[in-house]
């Protein structure tokens, strides 16, 4: 084996120009290959963030537009039919869906959420922001970390108190180094006491929790918005692995509360965390079989160019190989000669794409970082694995027709060339 | 007999004009014979040496090498009787480049079954042809008689029967090539059989018996006498 490699460097670097050229194809390919994959992965990371964001092991429970009005107003597809995203509000999700559903066995707490937009001011700096308004319970649910004061209490809720929690970027636009606790800032027309702030989280998609305010969900409701419903529900389980049954349960509550006896007249969904990244992981391997179609093309024309050098590298060698047959080589030590060079200049491309892949995936991800993404720089092994694997095939299926060539080439008309 | 060629015919069909390039060759080599094939360019005599090296197959006719008819070997059998009991010496030598001159000469170990110690191997098979002070060398660094005999070391390596030298000196002044011809003469001395093709009569004067080949047939086999041998070489040494 060794005699081999140590042949096959004096052929590779006989032309180390040609060598690289050759080799771009699979160094794209594979290094597309793996920026994709690794960019998928850093993109789940990000999207688990985001769905674990509303906390462990929940549920959510938006407002939906009933299927019959839903038909007769847009009759699309279905996919954007929460009351957010619609110009008709569904006013029929209340404080009391949230208490009724947290008497099941399996939802150990819950919450509900409205999300309200004003001007915000500290002194002479005003803000056009969110107000987000949750139940006290958020605090125990959400993976948000307080870092300075506290969150409100149940009795600040059910009093209206005008106290609320800063996100991270607004706190420090308003109070700098100084300490927020206690101050007074202004919502709206209202006063409200700065009785913490959170650290940072960065950005989920449309919403940054850290440029928002929050506040009790009743205040929100009574002093802010004016309404007694809520945008959306959160609930937490006890038990993870029976979220599709306890949803089924949380439907049926919602459905007594709001006298609906046909489910397709639903004015809710309740979506678990599995379902919510079923979705999302659905459009990713689509996107991702996509580019790795592309990919492929370059593989496959990568391997061509080195099935081209490999026959140009035959008829270069043809004295050679004509004298190594008068030496005693044999059909396969001639095969297997060339066989390993066609491979170890695919696997030098794919050892290189892989790299190239890999850089090109931690600058996406330093990217999606710096706009304040919960992005991960992740190379899955398998797909390296996989990467250097194809590679290798390339080298293999490519290489072994111009091999095959050589090796059956007549010692004394390969000798008479030279 | 090592070598028992009987009533070989090589022909070759250029689009249905069939050219007999050898036409019924008899020949017998023994062990030890120091034999050069002599004959004009288009005589047949590389055909033959070919074919006589396992590098190319009869049309017709019989080949016994040490008493086996060699009619129904495979190519790989081929290949290991060139690597195991034949050693080949080229006019334009054959080194691989940017290869040491010790790794080209290890290079018919590669493909042996008995590798054993390569790299001392060929060092010992470079020393016998006194250049065991350029073992490291590239063989493009070295000048043309010391090439020739790399690629005598070359030959010598697996331990053949037979040398077959082609045209060794064809390449080569008359000081390099008079060295070659003497390590070829000391090899018979010590037993291997050497068949030497040459056009060149000085060269073959060198062996001990000269067959002339002439439009595929042998015309001539005719042992040298040893006063001519030696007469020979004070001519050239003169």
């Amino acid at each position: 084996m060794s005699t081999y490699l140590k042949q096959v460097k004096r052929g590779i670097s006989s032309n180390p120009s040609r060598t690289i050229l050759t080799t771009l194809g699979i160094m794209i390919g594979i290094g597309t290959v793996v920026l994709v994959l690794s960019a998928g992965e850093g993109f789940k990371s990000y999207i688990n963030a985001q769905v674990d964001a509303f906390g462990s092991n929940t549920v959510i429970i938006q407002t939906s537009v009933p299927a019959s009005t839903k038909s007769r107003n847009s009759g699309s597809d279905g996919s954007a039919n929460n009351s957010a995203s619609n110009a008709v509000p569904i006013t029929t999700l209340k404080n009391r869906d949230v208490l009724d559903m947290r008497s099941l066995p399996n939802v150990k707490n819950s919450y509900g959420a409205a999300l309200g937009q004003k001007v915000v001011s500290y002194g002479n700096i005003s803000k056009n922001t969110f107000i987000f308004g949750a139940d006290s319970n958020r605090f125990d649910i959400d993976k948000g970390v307080i870092e300075k004061g506290r969150g409100y209490s149940s009795d600040e809720d059910r009093s209206l108190a005008q106290v609320a929690v800063l996100g991270h970027d607004i706190a420090v636009d308003f109070f700098g180094e100084n300490d927020p606790l206690g101050k007074i800032i202004r919502v709206g027309e209202y006063n409200f006491e700065v009785i913490g702030t959170y650290a940072r989280r960065g950005s989920f998609g449309f919403s940054n929790d850290d440029e928002q305010v929050f506040i009790p969900i009743t205040t929100l409701q009574k002093k802010i918005l004016g309404v007694d419903y809520l945008f959306y529900a959160v609930a937490e389980l006890s038990d993870n692995t029976k979220a599709d049954a306890t949803s089924l349960d949380i439907a049926d509550v919602l459905r007594r509360n709001h006298y609906i006896q046909d489910p397709a007249k639903d004015d809710f969904k309740v979506q678990t965390q599995a379902q919510s990244l079923d979705t999302f992981n659905t459009i990713l391997r689509a996107v991702t079989f996509l580019l790795i179609a592309i990919a492929a093309i370059s593989l496959l024309v990568g391997g061509v160019g080195v099935m081209n050098i490999m026959y140009v590298v035959v008829t270069e060698r043809i004295g050679e190989i004509g004298l190594k047959k008068a030496l005693g080589a044999k059909y396969n030590d001639i095969l297997y000669e060339f066989l390993i060079e066609a491979v170890l200049l695919t696997l030098l491309g794919g050892v290189v794409g892989v790299l190239g892949g890999a850089a090109g995936a931690f600058l996406i991800s330093k990217v999606a970082q710096s706009f304040g993404f919960a992005w991960a720089f992740v190379v899955p092994l398998w797909g390296v694995v996989m990467a250097i694997s194809v590679s290798m095939i390339i080298g293999i299926i490519f290489g072994v027709f111009p091999a095959r060539n050589a090796a059956r080439m007549d010692p004394i008309q390969a000798l008479n060339k030279e | 007999m090592l070598i028992q060629l009987k009533n070989i015919i090589k022909s070759y069909d250029n689009g249905g004009v069939v050219t007999n390039v050898l036409k019924g060759i008899n020949l017998s080599v023994a062990e030890g014979e120091f034999v050069a094939i002599m004959g004009p360019s288009g005589s047949g005599k590389s055909t033959m040496m070919h074919i006589i090296g396992f590098l190319d197959r009869p049309t017709t006719g019989d080949y016994l090498f040490d008493n086996v008819d060699t009619k129904n070997f495979s190519d790989d059998d081929l290949a290991r009787i060139r690597n195991e009991r034949i050693g080949f010496v080229f006019q334009s030598f054959n080194l691989l480049p940017r290869t040491t001159v010790l790794d080209n000469v290890a290079l018919p170990l590669q493909y042996s079954s008995k590798k054993g110690d390569a790299q001392a191997r060929a060092k010992s098979a470079l020393e016998a042809v006194g250049l065991g002070h350029r073992l490291d060398f590239m063989s493009n660094q070295i000048s043309g008689g010391q090439k020739q005999r790399v690629a005598i070391a070359r030959a010598l390596v697996c331990d053949p029967k037979v040398i077959f030298a082609d045209e060794p000196t064809g390449n080569l002044d008359s000081k390099s090539g008079s060295t070659v011809m003497h390590i070829l003469e000391r090899l018979n001395n010590e037993g291997k059989t050497i068949i030497l093709v040459t056009h060149d009569t000085s060269v073959a004067m060198h062996a001990k018996r000269i067959v002339t080949i002439r439009d595929g047939d042998i015309v001539a086999d005719e042992a040298v006498a040893e006063a001519e041998r030696l007469h020979s070489k004070e001519e050239e040494e003169a």
